[in-house]
């Protein structure tokens, strides 16, 4: 690689070489490191106040049921295939079309005892990827 | 026009991209520092929103599960503590309608556990609850 060097009655010049050569090491290692990086992130959800509603508006809630093996319900009709669906792509497309005839309608998660929290956690991506964060509770 | 001089290799303008994408890797690898617990295994959830983190005005709660003994343990600070003592503290802490509370829930805890720390959270009278998740599967470390 090209690079400065000494001057020649034997002064020392800045080095350019090694410096270039350190700093391609440390973008490489930066570089690496970023692949591998596991970024958090944040699923938010509301806990029910309490307070009534007050437009009069009829509202009906959609009862999401997550079983303790991790088959997940709607208004009591099965989603997706079972635990291994983690996508849940049914319930999305079944949430997306309710909320836009009713998009004010209460979106309550309702899941077993021993239901695992990964299960709950799919339910609730797939109620934030659908737009629901407002209505969404627990039950 | 052919100029007279040949091009040659210009070092300064490398050195300048070279230091700018440093900056840039190093910026996002240091990103966030946040108050993990190496005994939580997150779920992963590939729709999660970014993190936005507000400072004095959250409280992360971490869940561990222990699978053998279908036992759970509430970790705020390092520090194990209860469901009531867990109410007192948010209690204290809530200053304004902004405060939420940051559940780290491990993925293989119980919905009753978590269900939990939930009441005692609405028990301080604070509503904005968010769950961590991380953007990639990942695998439980082996002891």
């Amino acid at each position: 690689m090209a690079g400065g060097g000494g001057g020649e009655e034997g002064e020392f010049g800045f080095q350019i070489a090694p410096m270039v050569d350190v700093v391609f090491v440390l973008m490489l290692f930066f570089m690496a490191i970023t692949g591998d990086k596991v970024t958090e992130k944040e699923l938010r959800i509301a806990l029910p106040s309490g307070q009534a509603a007050t437009d009069g508006q009829v509202k009906t809630p959609i009862i999401v049921d997550i079983l303790s093996d991790g088959t997940v319900f709607v208004n009591n009709v099965q989603m997706g295939s079972g635990a291994s669906d983690r996508q849940l792509l049914q319930l999305r497309e079944l949430l997306t079309r309710s909320l836009e005839a009713s998009p004010e309608d209460p979106v309550i998660i309702r899941p077993a005892p021993d239901a695992k929290q990964e299960r709950v956690v799919d339910v609730l991506n797939a109620c934030s990827a659908t737009k629901v964060v407002k209505n969404l509770s627990f039950s | 026009m052919v100029p007279d001089e040949e091009p040659e290799f210009q070092i300064a303008p490398m050195i300048d991209i070279l230091l700018v994408l440093l900056i840039f890797f190093m910026s996002i690898a240091t990103e966030q520092v946040l108050q993990v617990n190496k005994d939580v295994v997150l779920p992963a959830a590939l729709d999660g929103q970014d993190v936005s983190v507000q400072g004095d005005s959250q409280i992360i709660v971490n869940i561990t599960w222990n699978e053998i003994g279908q036992s759970g343990n509430i970790i705020v600070d390092e520090k194990a503590i209860d469901a009531a003592a867990l109410t007192a503290r948010i209690k204290t802490m809530a200053k304004n309608d902004n405060f939420r509370v940051v559940i780290r829930a491990d993925k293989s805890a119980r919905y009753a556990y978590v269900k939990e720390v939930m009441r005692a959270v609405g028990g301080a009278e604070v509503g904005k609850i968010t769950f961590s998740v991380v953007d990639k599967e990942l695998e439980r470390p082996a002891r």
